[in-house]
C-alpha cells in the first residue's frame, strides 16, 4: 500500500507492528459504533498486525490482552480506541511499561465523547468516524519514536509567599513533613487579615489566639520566616526555582525551591467616594473600619463616634460584591465585581451580635440581597439576629438603597425599596451606616507578570480546574492557597492550605520529578537561525540561541507548539506531535472512502 | 468460614470511597503511604459518580470521577475493599485495629471477566438503586456502566436460583454458596469519609414526597438528566410525559426546624440552578421555576452561574411553598405565598416538582457504632480545631473529610480531603497539629 512508502523516510530500525484495540466501554461505545467493523477496517492496514475489540479495555483482563500481544506477538506500537485520553491514557501507558515497551509508543483515540456519545442516532456515521479516527491514530503511532520522560532534580525546599492563615498553615504542614520551608511576608508580622479581627465566627475564638497558636507552631517547626520581605525575582522551573528575596532594609537573600505556594491573600473592597455616602459623610464606614472601631472602643455604656451617640446603624450588604454591569460603577479595569465574596454575610451578622452584646439597645437595620449564612453554625447567627430585633430589608439591583446625609436637625437616612414588604419604599433614620464590603485579590501584579500566573475574570488566581486540580496553577510547580484564589473564610483557607501542602508533598516526595516529554525539539540541520520562534515563545528561558541555532530547555518548554507554527523550515517539532504525524493523521481522516468502510455494518 | 481471619496492614485506613475518600487515598498513596480503602457499596465513586453534570463548570460527573476511580483501582499503594463493611475500629497501643466483613457477591472475583453474560441471562428484574428506583436492573448485575470494580453482584434475597447465570458464565465464577469473609486491619491512622444521605423525600408531610409520583428527589432528577439515565431523557415518572413545567422547591429539607435540620445544606441552591439549566437545555420550551428563600451561590464562579441561569429565563420566585397536592392527572399543585409582588396565597400547577432535599450524615457514631467519635448538635462529626485543622476529630489519629463534617460541595470536599491526607501523613510521622 502506498502509505507504507511514507514510512521509509523516517528511521525505523525495526518493523512497525501496531496493535489496535477497540473498546466497547460496556455499551457506551458498542451500542452506537460497530466495533467489529472498526477492527476489520484497522486490520487491513499493512502495519496493523493485530486488531481486537473488547468489552472494557481498561479492565484488568483488557489490559492483559495488550500485554500478552506485546510479549507474545511482538506488537511494538499500540492504539486503543476508547474513551477520552484524560481518563485512561495513563492507564494504558502503564500497561505498556509493564510489558517493557516504551510507554510513549501508545496512541489513545477517543471514540466515546467525540463519537458514540454525540452521534447516538447515526450508527453508520459514527462507525465511519470511529474508523477514520482509529486509522489516524495508526498513522500517527507508526511515525512515533520511543520517548523518554524529562527528569529534573527536585529541591526539597518550598517557598510560601504570604504569611496569613493560609501561608502559615501550608508552611507548618510542609515543615512537619520534613521539607525546608521559607515563608515570605511583606508586612512586619504574621497573621494577615485575621489580625484585623477580634473574635471569629462560628467558634467565637479570639483571632489573636489563632494567630498566636499558628505563629508558635511555625516557629517551633523551624520555618525560615522572612518578615518585611518581598519577592524580587523568580527564575527556574519546577523542582528548581530560584527566588530572590528582598527585605525592607534592601538586603537580599536567595532561596532555592522545588515548589512555590502562592498565599498572598485579599484586599477589602474600598467603596468609591460617594458610594452610599462613603468618604463624604463621616457616619459611613466599611465593615472592617467598624470592626476596628468596635474593638478599640473603651468600655462604655453608649456607642459614641466622633462625639455623637449612635443609636441606630444600618448595614448594607454586597458592597463591592455581586455587582451588575450597567448598574454599579466599574473598577479601574472596567469590570464590576460580579462575584459573591462568600464570607461577608456571616461576618456582618457576627459583627451585629458583637455590637448588640455591648449595646443591647441599639437599633440595627440589615439591608441585604440574599443572606448567605451557608456554613456550619452560620445560620444560627442569622436566626438569633431576628430574635434580637434586627430588622431585615431585602433590596435588589433595581432599587439599590439610597443614603441621605444628615441635615440640620435630621439624622441621616437610608431609603430602600423593600422586597419583603412587596416593594414598599421604606426610609430608615440611621446614625451610622456600615458598608459590608467584599474581597478583592491583593495587588500582586509584579508576581503575576514575573511568573505569568493565570488569573480569572474575577482577577483572582485561576486554578487549573476547580475539581480535578483545585490548588494547582497552570504553571508547573506553583500552587495556590487561600483567598488569593477567591473568597473563603479561615477554616476554608486552612483546608486549601492543607490540600496545597499535600500536592507539594507528592511532588517533592522523591529526589527527581518526571515530566511528559511532549516538548519542542530542534532539528539543528534544518534550523537556519532566523529566531522567529524566539519571538513567539511565551515561556521565559524555554527557547534560546546556541551556535546560531534554536535550543530548547525541556524543563521550561510547555509544548504549546507556537514555535512550530512560525518555523519556516519545519525545523522545530513537538515530540509526540510532529508535523509529519499531523500530516499523516489529516491524510487518514480526509482519505477517499476506503473499501473497508463499505463493509456492511 | 474456615476460622482463619486474614490479617491486613496499612499506614492509613480510609473508610468510604466517595470523592473525599478517593482523593484523600490518592493524596496519601502518591506520597508513599500504604492505604487500605474500604467501601460498603459494590462500586467506588460514592454519590458523585451518580450525578449528571456538576456545577459551576457543567463537566460531566463521570468524566471527573472515573479517572480518580481508575487511579485508585490501579494504584500500587492502595488496597481496595469494596462491598465491605467496617464492623468496628479499636484503638490499640497508638495503632488502630479494624474489623471488616466483605459481603458475598456470589461470584468468584478472581475468575470474573466482567463480560455481563450472567446479567443478560438473568430473568429477574428489580428496581435499580443507582437510578433511585426509576429504572430496573437484573437480580445479578454490574451496578452501573462505569462501576469499579466491574464485578456483578447477586441480590440473593430476590434471586430465583434458576441457574441461568451460572450456565451463561464462561468462567464458571458464579458461587451461590459464597459466605461473607472477615478481615482484620492494623493501621497507623484512620480517615473517615463516609459522606451524606439526603433528607427523606417523605420527611415534610405537607409536600407529599413518595405519595405523589411526580414529586421527586434531586438525585432522581440527576438520573433523569444523566446521559445513561433510566428513561433516556427527562420524563415524569407517573406517565412518561415530557414535562413542560418543572418546579424546584428550595430548602425542602434544610433550614427547617420541624425536620430537625435547622442548618443550610449549602449545595441545594446550586444543584437546583444546575438542574434547571440542564433542563432548559434538554427541554428548551419548558417553564422552569425555582421557589426559594435566599439564593446561596457563594462559591467561586457560583454567583455568575446563578446570573446566567436568570438570563436563560429560569424563573426565580421568592416564595414559601406551604403545601403540595396533586390533581387527577398527578400534576403537582403548589400552594405558595409570594414574598414579592402579590400578597395573597395562590395555587400553581406544574408537571413535575423536585424537592431540593438537604444533607444529613450517612454515618452517625451513636446510632451506627464502629468508632466513638464526637458529633455536634447538627449530628455531623465535630471538628476539634475547626479554624486551623478542620479534619481533626475527637480521637487522636482519626481524621474526617468531606460531608461527614457538614454539608459541602465537591470543590470544598476535595480541598478537605487533601488537607486530611496532609494531617494523617504528618500524624504518622509523629507530627499531629491538635
Amino acid at each position: 500500500m502506498e502509505k507504507q512508502d511514507n514510512l521509509d523516510n523516517i528511521n525505523q530500525p525495526e518493523e512497525v507492528r501496531v496493535g489496535v484495540y477497540v473498546c466497547h466501554c460496556g455499551g457506551n461505545i458498542s451500542d452506537v459504533v460497530d466495533t467489529k467493523a472498526v477492527v476489520e477496517a484497522a486490520s487491513k492496514h499493512p502495519n496493523v498486525k493485530i486488531a481486537r475489540d473488547y468489552v472494557f479495555m481498561c479492565s484488568d483482563p483488557g489490559q492483559k490482552l495488550i500485554i500478552d500481544d506485546i510479549r507474545e506477538n511482538n506488537i511494538n506500537r499500540v492504539v486503543v480506541s476508547a474513551c477520552s485520553p484524560t481518563l485512561h491514557e495513563t492507564t494504558f501507558r502503564k500497561a505498556l511499561r509493564r510489558a517493557e515497551l516504551n510507554p510513549y509508543l501508545y496512541e489513545h483515540i477517543n471514540i466515546r465523547e467525540q463519537d458514540s456519545w454525540v452521534h447516538k442516532g447515526d450508527h453508520e456515521g459514527a462507525t465511519a468516524k470511529a474508523i477514520r479516527l482509529t486509522m489516524a491514530g495508526v498513522e500517527k503511532i507508526a511515525r512515533q519514536d520511543p520517548l523518554e520522560p524529562i527528569v529534573v532534580n527536585a529541591e526539597g525546599h518550598v517557598v510560601v509567599i504570604g504569611a496569613g492563615v493560609a501561608g502559615m498553615r501550608a508552611a507548618l504542614a510542609l515543615s512537619r513533613r520534613g521539607l525546608g520551608v521559607t515563608l515570605i511576608e511583606k508586612s512586619a508580622q504574621m497573621g494577615g487579615r485575621t489580625r484585623e479581627l477580634d473574635t471569629v465566627y462560628p467558634t467565637e475564638e479570639k483571632a489573636a489566639d489563632i494567630i498566636a497558636q499558628l505563629e508558635k507552631a511555625v516557629r517551633d517547626a523551624k520555618v525560615d520566616v522572612r518578615l518585611n520581605s518581598e519577592v524580587e525575582a523568580i527564575e527556574g522551573f519546577i523542582g528548581n526555582f530560584e527566588i530572590l528575596i528582598k527585605s525592607a532594609d534592601s538586603k537580599t537573600a536567595k532561596a532555592r525551591a522545588g515548589a512555590i505556594i502562592m498565599a498572598t491573600g485579599f484586599n477589602h473592597y474600598v467603596p468609591y467616594e460617594g458610594e452610599f455616602g462613603y468618604r463624604q459623610s463621616p457616619e459611613v464606614l466599611t465593615l472592617p473600619e467598624f470592626n476596628k472601631l468596635l474593638t478599640e472602643l473603651p468600655p462604655s455604656q453608649k456607642l459614641t463616634y466622633k462625639g455623637r451617640e449612635i443609636r441606630s446603624i444600618g448595614f448594607i450588604h454586597c458592597v463591592g460584591s455581586r455587582q451588575t454591569e450597567g448598574i454599579h460603577q466599574p473598577q479601574p479595569d472596567g469590570k464590576v465585581n460580579d462575584y459573591c465574596s462568600r464570607v461577608c454575610c456571616t461576618s456582618a451578622l457576627h459583627t451585629i451580635h458583637r455590637t448588640l452584646d455591648r449595646f443591647p439597645d441599639l437599633h440595627i437595620y440589615d439591608l441585604y440581597k440574599d443572606i448567605r449564612t451557608y456554613g456550619r453554625g452560620h445560620e444560627d447567627y442569622y436566626e438569633r439576629a431576628s430574635k434580637r430585633g434586627v430588622l431585615f430589608f431585602r433590596y435588589t439591583d433595581d432599587g439599590l438603597p439610597v443614603f441621605t446625609p444628615p441635615q440640620k436637625d435630621k439624622t441621616a437616612t437610608l431609603t430602600v425599596k423593600d422586597v419583603l414588604t412587596w416593594n414598599e419604599e421604606v426610609t430608615i433614620p440611621v446614625d451610622m451606616v456600615v458598608l459590608v464590603t467584599g474581597m478583592m485579590p491583593r495587588n500582586i501584579a509584579n508576581l503575576i507578570t514575573m511568573l505569568k500566573l493565570p488569573i480569572g475574570a474575577d482577577r483572582f488566581l485561576q486554578e487549573v480546574h476547580p475539581k480535578l486540580r483545585p490548588v494547582e496553577l497552570a504553571n508547573n510547580g506553583i500552587l495556590v492557597a487561600g483567598t488569593c484564589q477567591g473568597p473563603m473564610d479561615i477554616t476554608e483557607c486552612s483546608s486549601a492550605a492543607g490540600a496545597a501542602a499535600a500536592k507539594v508533598s507528592i511532588l517533592l516526595s522523591k529526589d527527581t520529578i518526571e515530566m511528559d516529554p511532549f516538548v519542542a525539539r530542534v532539528d539543528t540541520a534544518r534550523c537556519d537561525g532566523c529566531q522567529l520562534c524566539l519571538a513567539e515563545c511565551e515561556y521565559k528561558g524555554a527557547l534560546t540561541m546556541a551556535e546560531n541555532r534554536a535550543k530548547v530547555n525541556p524543563a521550561l518548554c510547555a509544548g504549546c507548539g507556537s514555535c512550530v507554527a512560525v518555523c519556516p523550515t519545519r525545523a522545530i517539532n513537538v515530540a509526540g506531535w510532529t508535523l509529519d504525524q499531523f500530516d499523516a493523521m489529516i491524510d487518514a481522516i480526509g482519505a477517499e472512502e476506503t473499501e473497508s468502510e463499505l463493509v456492511p455494518a | 468460614m474456615n476460622g482463619t481471619i486474614e490479617q491486613l496492614k496499612a499506614d492509613v485506613l480510609v473508610v468510604g470511597a466517595g470523592i473525599a475518600g478517593l482523593q484523600t487515598s490518592l493524596d496519601l498513596a502518591d506520597q508513599g503511604n500504604r492505604v487500605l480503602l474500604v467501601e460498603r457499596q459494590p462500586s467506588i465513586g460514592g454519590r458523585m459518580i451518580n450525578l449528571s453534570k456538576v456545577f459551576p463548570t457543567l463537566d460531566c460527573a463521570s468524566c471527573i470521577t472515573t479517572p480518580r476511580m481508575a487511579s485508585v483501582a490501579h494504584h500500587s499503594s492502595i488496597d481496595l475493599y469494596t462491598y465491605t463493611e467496617v464492623d468496628r475500629i479499636e484503638r490499640e497501643k497508638g495503632k488502630f485495629r479494624a474489623y471488616l466483613t466483605k459481603k458475598p457477591r456470589y461470584i468468584e472475583e478472581e475468575l470474573c471477566i466482567g463480560c455481563k453474560r450472567c446479567e443478560e441471562a438473568c430473568t429477574t428484574y428489580l428496581p435499580d438503586e443507582y437510578d433511585h428506583g426509576l429504572g430496573g436492573k437484573k437480580a445479578i448485575s454490574i451496578p452501573f456502566t462505569n462501576a469499579i470494580p466491574q464485578y456483578p453482584v447477586m441480590d440473593m434475597d430476590n434471586c430465583l436460583l434458576c441457574g441461568s447465570c451460572a450456565k451463561a458464565c464462561p468462567t464458571q465464577c458464579i458461587n451461590f454458596l459464597q459466605e461473607p469473609k472477615t478481615f482484620e486491619v492494623e493501621a497507623g491512622a484512620v480517615i473517615m469519609t463516609t459522606g451524606y444521605n439526603l433528607t427523606e423525600l417523605s420527611a415534610k408531610k405537607q409536600y407529599g414526597g413518595t405519595k405523589y409520583p411526580n414529586v421527586i428527589s434531586p438525585l432522581q432528577m440527576e438520573r433523569l438528566l444523566a446521559p445513561h439515565g433510566p428513561y433516556g431523557g427527562v420524563m415524569r415518572p407517573s406517565d412518561g410525559k415530557i414535562p413542560s413545567s418543572i418546579a424546584f422547591v428550595q430548602c425542602a429539607g434544610s433550614r427547617d426546624k420541624s425536620l430537625g435540620v435547622p442548618y443550610c445544606s449549602r449545595v441545594c441552591c446550586m444543584y437546583a440552578i444546575k438542574q434547571a439549566m440542564l433542563l432548559s437545555g434538554s427541554l428548551p420550551i419548558a417553564d422552569i421555576t425555582i421557589y426559594y428563600m435566599d439564593i446561596r451561590a457563594f462559591g467561586k464562579g457560583y454567583e455568575q452561574f446563578y446570573q446566567n441561569a436568570k438570563a436563560m429565563g429560569i424563573e426565580f420566585v421568592k416564595a414559601k411553598v406551604g403545601r403540595i397536592s396533586e390533581d387527577s392527572e398527578h400534576n403537582p399543585i403548589l400552594r405558595i405565598e409570594r414574598q414579592e409582588d402579590v400578597a395573597q396565597p395562590e395555587e400553581v400547577t406544574h408537571d413535575l416538582v423536585v424537592l431540593s432535599l438537604g444533607m444529613v450524615p450517612a454515618w452517625v457514631p451513636d446510632r451506627d457504632g464502629i468508632i466513638p467519635l464526637e458529633t455536634d448538635t447538627d449530628g455531623f462529626i465535630r471538628s476539634m480545631n475547626e479554624k486551623i485543622t478542620p479534619s481533626l476529630t475527637s480521637l487522636s489519629g482519626v481524621f474526617a473529610a468531606g460531608t461527614i463534617t457538614g454539608p459541602k460541595d465537591i470543590v470544598d470536599t476535595i480541598l478537605e480531603a487533601g488537607a486530611a491526607a496532609t494531617e494523617a501523613a504528618n500524624y504518622l510521622r509523629g507530627q499531629e497539629v491538635r
